[in-house]
């Protein structure tokens, strides 16, 4: 089965009832998804299938032959986060992240779709996404600014990683 | 048959930073040639924050910008031991440990500034990454060149080590008796909460929460209201939600998929106010105690005590499932004794812990 993940084409070989979820972790080592229940019911495994977020556990292979699949590790990077990333980040909506990737990519085709989603949307879109750390709070108000293109993606500090620093050694051999 | 609301309030005292002897945590801080410091300690983020707790305890103990401090905690193996995440301790016993060597630190930089700029440790103090004379501003030293001087100069690493361990308890040999001061930190919080409750169905919803928390000090504010928002979904998933009862105490009380237990879910999320008090500890680094487990502690008996203020019922056994209120609100209709409200429930009065083996309250002939 071919499909298009991050933009690039892939190849996979597990059976073609292996679950798109299955197939990312273990075949192409894509590990921004999160098996959480494997039955649909917690929204960790949200992928983009074509643009729509499904959840990705129950999704057999042979069911998304073909189709374009956007994963966490293709939306942003650390120096240049996407919009929601971004306002993740600036939210701080994520504590220990299980749940982060399912949440930016749902919110992600959310604000796609519906540009300026209001907060009803966003409570709909993100229902059934289960968070067990943040009681939900900053991730509505990271989408509610992400919708609203209220992020600053360029305050992003690259955490734990000083410049390094221009020094005069006095007496030094070097 | 109609909706009624109410509010409730629960006050809780809550022993934070690890209330037993034991229990230690270690760390170690030395500093590269250039200034920058590097913090090894055992503490495990598990997304509570720890780690930008400590990075922010060694910046500002050492008097250097958060940027240059560096935590490394993901080495099992070769970092300092900590015994885990657990009894509200990463920011009590943890952040200790941390302190402690930062200090240590701090005192070999004043040391090597005091040669280079001849001027007595005591009289030194450190603004943002410089040594500066007390008093005279212009007298100063970059700790980056404090660091290459120990480096090339001294031929000295500059590092402090530093642990934190409740002391243990005094047995005594008499009666086998311990006495142990009990806790690290004494924090308070308090809860209110306003519910809608039906009761044709039973269905209570939690509409606000306002909480209060004191943690000593919020040596980071976000982190803390993370914690005390993540708390309060919690604890309204303990009052309303989630039970391991009837599989608990079997070995599969987890039952037996991701759907037989319930956890709020976004669409219980009500309005949620919080506000943070400092009353700092004396122990703690910067004056903190803790948020951690007490988080979730007083909103279940707050949405109890708004469902009695709604409908005039107390629920007794959490979670208040809309069986437990329907039940309730049937009971009410029994006679009270004497005209008071006296609870007594069949199942859960005589499961009471006993110290005397059950025996002390209800004397049986056998
Ligand atoms: S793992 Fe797919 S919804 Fe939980
Ligand atoms: S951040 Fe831990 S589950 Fe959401």
């Amino acid at each position: 089965m071919r499909l298009t993940v991050n933009g690039e084409p892939r190849d996979l070989h597990s059976p073609p009832l292996t679950s798109l979820l299955t197939a990312l972790r273990e075949e192409l080592e894509i590990t921004s998804p999160k098996a959480g229940c494997h039955q649909g019911g917690c929204g960790a495994c949200t992928v983009l299938v074509d643009g729509e977020a499904r959840r990705s556990c129950l999704l057999p292979l042979a069911a998304v032959d073909g189709a374009a699949i956007t994963t966490l590790e293709g939306l942003g990077t650390s120096d240049n986060l996407s919009s929601v990333q971004a306002a993740f980040d600036e939210h701080y909506a994520a504590q220990c992240g299980f749940c982060t990737s399912g949440f930016i990519m749902a919110a992600t085709a959310l604000i796609d779709r519906t540009p300026k989603a209001s907060r009803e949307d966003i409570l709909t879109a993100l229902s059934g996404h289960v968070c067990r750390c943040t009681g939900y709070i900053k991730i509505v108000s990271a989408v509610e600014a992400a919708a609203k293109g209220d992020v600053h993606p360029e305050r992003v500090e690259p955490s734990f990683e000083p410049e390094e620093a221009e020094v005069l050694i006095p007496g030094s051999p070097a | 048959m109609a909706k009624h609301k109410g509010r409730g309030i629960a006050t809780i005292e809550y022993p934070t930073g690890m209330n037993q002897n034991g229990d230690p945590s270690q760390a170690w801080v030395k500093l590269k040639p250039d200034g920058r410091v590097d913090v090894f300690s055992g503490t495990v983020d598990i997304g509570q924050g720890s780690r930008t707790v400590h990075t922010q305890i060694v910046a500002d103990t050492l008097g250097v910008p958060f940027d240059w401090v560096t935590n490394d905690n993901t080495n099992t193996d070769s970092s300092a031991v900590c015994t885990g995440s657990f009894a509200s301790r990463g920011t009590f016993i943890g952040g200790n440990a941390v302190r402690f060597a930062a200090e240590q630190a701090r005192e070999r930089i004043l040391d090597i500034a005091s040669k280079e700029l001849e001027i007595a440790p005591g009289d030194l103090d450190i603004v943002e990454g410089e040594v500066v004379a007390k008093g005279a501003p212009d007298r100063k030293i970059g700790i980056p060149e404090v660091a290459a001087a120990a480096t090339w100069n001294y031929g000295e690493l500059i590092t402090g080590t530093g642990a934190a361990l409740k002391p243990y308890a005094d047995v005594s040999d008499d009666d086998g008796s311990v006495e142990i001061e009990p806790h690290s930190a004494i924090s308070y919080a308090a809860c209110v909460a306003e519910v809608e409750v039906d009761d044709e169905t039973g269905e209570v919803t939690v509409e606000r929460l306002i909480q209060v928390y004191d943690v000593g000090r919020a040596i980071n504010p976000t982190l803390v209201e993370g914690q005390i928002e993540g708390g309060a979904m919690m604890g309204l998933g303990l009052g309303l939600l989630e039970e391991a009862y009837p599989y608990y105490p079997a070995p599969d009380h987890r039952g037996g998929e991701f759907g037989a237990y319930l956890a709020p879910a976004l669409e219980d999320l009500p309005d949620v106010d919080n506000l943070i008090i400092e009353n700092p500890s004396e122990d703690g680094p910067f004056g903190a105690k803790a948020i951690g487990e007490m988080a979730n502690n007083a909103q279940p008996p707050a949405i109890v005590s708004a469902i009695y203020d709604a409908v005039g019922v107390w629920v007794t056994q959490m979670p208040a499932t809309p069986e437990r209120v329907l039940r309730a609100l049937d009971g009410e209709k029994e006679p009270r004794r004497e005209g008071k409200r006296v609870i007594f429930d069949d199942q859960l009065s005589i499961r009471t812990v006993s110290s005397a083996g059950g025996k002390g309250f209800f004397e049986t002939d056998g």
